[in-house]
């Protein structure tokens, strides 16, 4: 599945990061490329510091020391609504939509940064605003398409079958047209078939040209979706590889099953 | 259809003054066309951003203070040597005024809700309102304090010298009232059938999420504040020409709870919520007055309000707008984005 060659260019750069909560060090010194277009998956066991790197790259979390950045410009320290106009956009891993809405108003306010209508623009009810109103509507039905939830649209998103609930949350950030687009746990709680028509879409939102940074406990998704594996421990990176170089690491097996066999 | 039910409650509302001759009754109708307004500023806060202002009342003072200050003058001693004086300015120009300070203040809160959610804001727009208040009360070289400011002067229409019109009378302060209420109906519901009605309600119901997808939560809540205290500040500027005078006791807390009780009866976040609560909770306790003792009238408030939560909790328009759809779903089962869309589901 690697066609993505070694030499693309490097979209995502993050060097040195280090979150500290208190004394707690939950990620001591990360650092990360991705490539354009790439799928690259972030693993390791519970507690790795996983979500943390998510928190920290999309501006949720301030890195204690570190840097980002992102096609050349620096993000470290952007609230998370400015890392999102840099185009890039994620998922949270506990199921999060808009629940009081129906799923068509979840992507329309997905669909945030899309319009450009201003306050006054609004009051004064501009023909403008109505096209650009339009504009989105029709967007929105398009993005519904693209992750097959078009017959959901009217759908209270508080009514939806929990894995169509994890579909609307990759269509929000869709919405946003993120460049990088990082998943948190996305398949979690799917079943097998969801699990599989799951990563289809994936790989039709990759070959739209969205490069993905995936953290996922399903390995058997991680192995046949990923370019490229980087295994997280205790906050430390111990490995990066291809899926197959990963299988065989010795220090990722350990890290996963424990160093017990010597003494079983 | 539509837009004839529309027209018909246009009519109906315009028409009232011509069939009703008694006098308090429309005194009735136009406090409670202020209270609608305020209510209706209160629920762009409430309902759509998800942030309870318990100090709404601050804005609608301050419009109604700075209103009846500007368009009856006062002086100010600045030092001891230097009195500052500021002659009467014409009373529609004072209350673009009032709306124009009650915004910046909205604008005030509004970053200061920057950082604070939740109970935080609550007890940030308390403090607010007590702090105005406590102003209003104790610098009484501006505001007269408790002695009240008197003989506040009406709006007026008309052209100075040629033709005018004083709006002593209670039937041009109904009309005035209803059309700016309705004004401010139609621009509630564009802010809210538009892009940033919808950042507002993202951020209501899920703030990190709205944020993941770009929307600047700060910026909207300052929208949010700005347009709710500017149209709260314009009900203050209405109350104060229409009364015509001021005391500190506009700002008591209980308006405040007033306007929410309308606004969560009503049902928060919809259009014609504030609309209905407000009318309800205007003329109820107008109504009891006439066979019931004043005590016995608080209880029936209570017990009205108590009943209302308890069986409708998102309030009266999202139930009977639920009773409604689920009558009709046999008939419609498709119109996907028509039925979705936020604003069409809001009307009423």
């Amino acid at each position: 599945m690697t066609e993505i060659s070694g030499d693309s260019e490097i979209v995502l750069k993050v060097e040195n990061i280090a979150v500290h909560f208190g004394g707690l060090v939950a990620i001591s010194d990360l650092n990360l490329v991705v490539r354009q277009g790439e799928i690259v998956s972030l693993i390791g066991p519970n507690g790795a510091g996983k979500t943390t790197a998510f928190n920290v790259i999309t501006g949720f979390l301030k890195p204690t020391s570190g840097s980002i950045s992102y096609l050349g410009k620096p993000l470290t320290g952007l609230p998370a609504h400015e890392v999102a106009k840099h185009g890039v956009v994620r998922t949270f891993q506990k199921t999060s939509v808009f629940d009081g809405n129906t799923v068509i108003e979840n992507i329309l306010m997905g669909l945030h940064l899309k319009g450009t209508s201003k306050v006054w623009e609004v009051l004064l009810n501009l023909a403008r605003v109505n096209a650009e109103n339009k504009y989105l509507n029709a967007r929105a039905l398009e993005i519904l398409d693209q992750v097959d939830l078009s017959d959901k649209g009217s759908e209270m998103a508080s009514d939806l079958a929990y894995g169509e609930l994890r579909l609307l949350e990759v269509a929000i950030a869709l919405a946003a047209e993120p460049t990088l687009l990082l998943l948190d746990e996305p398949a979690s709680g799917m079943n097998p078939t969801e699990t599989a028509s799951f990563m289809k879409i994936v790989s039709k939102i990759r070959g739209s040209g969205t490069t993905i940074l995936l953290v996922e406990h399903d390995m058997r998704m991680v192995m046949e979706i990923s370019d490229r594996i980087v295994v997280l421990n205790q906050g430390v990176i111990i490995a990066d590889g291809t899926p197959g170089e990963i299988q065989q690491n010795s220090e990722v097996i350990h890290a996963y099953l424990g160093y017990g066999d010597e003494n079983a | 259809m539509k837009r004839g039910i529309i027209i018909l409650w246009l009519v109906f509302l315009f028409s009232i003054p011509l069939w009703i001759n008694d006098l308090y009754f429309l005194h009735i109708l136009i406090n409670t066309g202020i209270f609608v307004i305020a209510a209706m500023s209160l629920n762009l806060l409430l309902g759509y951003t998800g942030q309870l202002s318990l100090g709404h009342v601050a804005f609608f003072g301050i419009g109604a203070y700075v209103s009846a200050l500007l368009s009856v003058g006062f002086d100010l001693e600045l030092t001891d040597t230097y009195t500052f004086v500021f002659d009467p300015i014409p009373v529609w120009v004072a209350f673009l005024c009032g709306i124009i300070v009650a915004s910046l203040f909205g604008w005030f809160i509004g970053k200061v809700a920057f950082k604070v959610r939740g109970a935080y804001f609550v007890i940030v727009t308390i403090s607010f309102a007590e702090v105005v208040r406590l102003v209003s009360l104790n610098w009484v070289d501006l505001t007269e304090g408790p002695m009240a400011i008197n003989n506040i002067p009406p709006f007026t229409l008309g052209i100075p010298s040629v033709w005018e019109m004083t709006f002593y009378q209670k039937e041009p302060n109904y009309y005035l009232i209803l059309i700016i209420a309705i004004i401010c109906y139609v621009l509630i519901r564009r802010i809210v059938q538009s892009r940033i009605g919808r950042a507002m309600i993202s951020l209501r119901e899920n703030e990190p999420l709205a944020a993941s997808v770009g929307v600047d939560v700060t910026h909207y809540l300052v929208i949010a504040t700005v347009i709710a205290a500017a149209m709260a500040g314009a009900a203050g500027g209405l109350y104060t020409h229409y009364v015509r005078i001021v005391d500190p006791d506009i700002f008591l807390f209980i308006y405040t709870v007033t306007m929410v009780i309308m606004v969560v009866c009503g049902g928060k976040g919809t259009l014609a919520g504030p609309v209905v609560g407000g009318i309800i909770f205007g003329v109820l306790p107008e109504i009891l007055r006439e066979f019931a003792a004043p005590e016995i009238q608080w209880i029936i408030y209570g017990i009205a309000m108590i009943v209302i939560v308890f069986f409708l909790p998102d309030g009266i328009v999202p139930a009977l707008t639920n009773w409604w759809n689920d009558r009709r779903k046999g008939v419609l089962s498709s119109g996907l984005v028509a039925d979705s869309d936020p604003a069409i589901r809001d009307k009423k």
